[in-house]
């Protein structure tokens, strides 16, 4: 195959052509700013009203219950130390689980550093953090819980809604806020059904624009401002935004959610397929995660034994795919990936461990591709490795 | 981070590689904790003291297989006096440099190498089994690499004690506790020390 093959669709997606072209007028002949009184800045301010609503519409949300941002973790910052700082006075207790994405857990960092206690929630050994574990980690202290909805190394996904029952039931108010970049677009979404106070969103995850992302924050919350300046689209993220990567956004949303359940499907066949090819094609390979219907639907994370994820993902680079792997020897701080660890795998493998994610530009060829590649680079590095020669050895014996 | 040609020749078409039966010596170094093991063997020629042929496996990143590769072709038809020679700097310089984060790996082969080399003369009574001592340790910590430079300790003047008392090695070390690093050095330092068997304590001080 002479094209590129992509399948880490969990870090950044290609852009659609439709989204491209929706873009194009806003970079120079519809460049203006949201403004009254002027028919320039309000054909903007309409346009940004539309983008808004067809977003809003599609996760089930009011569309003034939603700000655009420049990206996900600008959004998970407006919304954490936003919650944070404005309710501190009543409690200084933050829960988190040890497998959030790092925008969670460098911010419980950052709130210990600043005074605050934090529980870290622990997992089971498919990534799946109990409402029984928060229940029982509630304080009368506690101000807020954040959670990640789809794991963005194994694809579980949390228990959003039971979450938010247990925080009902306590006898003060909790505030709830979930990343939601690996879910948006991959599962239905409902903002006043889930029970969360704050969401955030991203477009380049499902075709958008990269440098776009979205806040939700339920009616009524109150949150202290975190960035500060003047006004142009929304007051939680003050200053200028893309225009284009706004109505960029929109129209990737629109292109999902034309077919939300068709989307979903495709790419659950893709993964179920990947599955089912490692697993007939490659011996001692185990998922991680969980399997079916507690997982995602583009995610595939497997754990290959007796040789090293660096090794394998740069050997199928120079095939032209592009995967990724939880391995220390891949990270600059020579550190396994975390998420594996706190589900209790061990170092081999962690290192071992190769991260599959399908957008729907993905195929079965290029899975059957792949899948024949990574055949040939196991059997290569195993012949290499000491470890399988050792159980190859007792094996004979 | 980037892997110079060299090292991608030498990951892609490894040299030497393979289990050798009956070798004349072997060694394996590193841990499947650690992320990397290796291992040589060699045949050597009693009379001449040639290595005639080397070979290698490797668990690992691309490059510990291209380190390994590089240092196996460096040993082959050299005598063990020479070959002895042969150190990490030599690897690395070979395959035109490593990421610093990456040096540990050429530090893992080059000495691999040296411990099969030792095992060899010490069984055919060409040398005795060296003394343990604290130079032993300072030898070792010499193949410590700080991965943010890609310099071993010792000459990044990290070390500012160690002692050697009863069994037990006390070392001080000047990391601070913010140093994204500072687990990963010292769990290498275990693991280098801990496969003495006259090492039944191993404690590491850092700044409080």
């Amino acid at each position: 195959m002479n094209e590129q093959i992509y399948m880490d669709n969990c870090v950044t997606t290609p852009l659609a052509p439709e989204v491209l072209e929706a873009m194009q007028p806003y970079f120079s002949k519809e460049f203006w700013y949201p403004a009254s009184f002027v028919s320039t800045g309000e054909a903007t301010s309409s346009a940004v009203h539309e983008f808004k609503e067809i977003i809003a519409k599609a996760i089930n949300a009011h569309e003034e219950e939603l700000t655009f941002t420049s990206g996900g973790t600008l959004a998970n910052n407006i919304a954490l130390k936003g919650l944070a700082l404005a309710h501190s006075k009543k409690g200084r207790h933050i829960i988190v689980s040890l497998v959030d994405y790092p925008d969670l857990l460098t911010h419980a960092a950052y709130f210990e550093k600043m005074g605050f206690d934090l529980t870290y929630l622990e997992s089971d050994e498919l990534g799946y953090v109990s409402p029984d574990k928060l229940r029982s980690a509630l304080r009368p202290d506690t101000i807020l819980f954040m959670s990640t909805m789809v794991n963005h190394v194994v694809g579980t996904i949390q228990p959003i809604a039971e979450y938010a029952k247990v925080l009902a039931e306590a006898d003060h108010k909790i505030f709830f806020h979930v990343d939601g970049a690996q879910a948006f677009g991959k599962m239905p979404l409902d903002m006043q059904a889930l029970g969360m106070d704050t969401f955030s969103i991203s477009a380049h995850k499902i075709h958008g624009p990269q440098g776009v992302g979205a806040l939700w924050v339920k009616n009524g919350t109150r949150l202290s401002p975190y960035v500060h300046g003047v006004k142009r689209f929304d007051s939680l993220q003050p200053g200028g935004l893309s225009l284009a990567g706004i109505a960029g956004f929109a129209k990737a949303v629109e292109l999902v959610y034309a077919d939300l359940d068709g989307n979903i499907r495709q790419l659950r066949e893709l993964s179920d397929y990947l599955l089912q090819e490692l697993e007939k094609n490659i011996e001692y390979i185990e998922l991680n995660g969980p399997r079916g219907e507690g997982r995602v639907c583009h995610n595939i994370n497997v754990s290959i034994d007796y040789i090293e994820g660096e090794s394998m993902a740069m050997m199928l680079d120079r095939k032209g795919i592009t995967v990724a792997t939880g391995s220390a020897c891949a990270s600059q701080g020579l550190k396994p990936s975390y998420v594996l660890m706190a589900m209790g795998k061990n170092h081999v493998q962690s290192h071992g461990s190769m991260k599959f994610t399908f957008s729907r530009y993905n195929t079965k060829e290029q899975i059957d591709y792949a899948v024949a590649e990574l055949k040939v680079i196991t059997e290569r590095l195993r012949q290499l490795s000491p470890l399988y020669n050792a159980i190859k050895q007792q094996q004979e014996k | 981070m980037q892997y110079s040609e060299k090292v991608l020749q030498h990951f892609m078409n490894p040299q030497n590689v393979g289990k050798m039966e009956h070798p004349d010596s072997t060694a394996t170094e590193g841990s499947p904790a650690c992320g990397d093991q290796v291992t040589i063997y060699l045949k050597v020629d009693e009379a001449s003291k040639v290595i005639e042929d080397v070979k290698f496996l490797s668990y690992g990143c691309a490059s510990n297989i291209a380190t390994a590769s590089i240092v196996t072709e460096m040993a082959k038809g050299k005598t063990l006096d020479e070959a002895k020679k042969i150190t990490w700097r030599d690897a690395m310089e070979a395959l035109d440099g490593l990421p610093p984060v990456k040096a540990h790996c050429s530090v893992l082969a080059a000495d691999t190498l040296q411990t099969a080399i030792s095992n060899y003369e010490i069984a055919h009574g060409l040398k005795e089994v060296p003394n343990f001592s604290k130079e032993t340790i300072i030898e070792e910590l010499k193949k410590i690499i700080y991965p943010q430079v890609g310099e071993d300790i010792i000459t990044l003047k990290m070390v500012k004690y160690v002692g050697f008392d009863n069994g037990e090695v006390l070392i001080d070390l000047n990391i601070m506790s913010f140093d994204q690093y500072r687990e990963n050095v010292a769990e290498e330092i275990r693991e280098h020390l801990s496969k003495y068997p006259e090492v039944k304590d191993i404690q590491i001080n850092f700044p409080s």
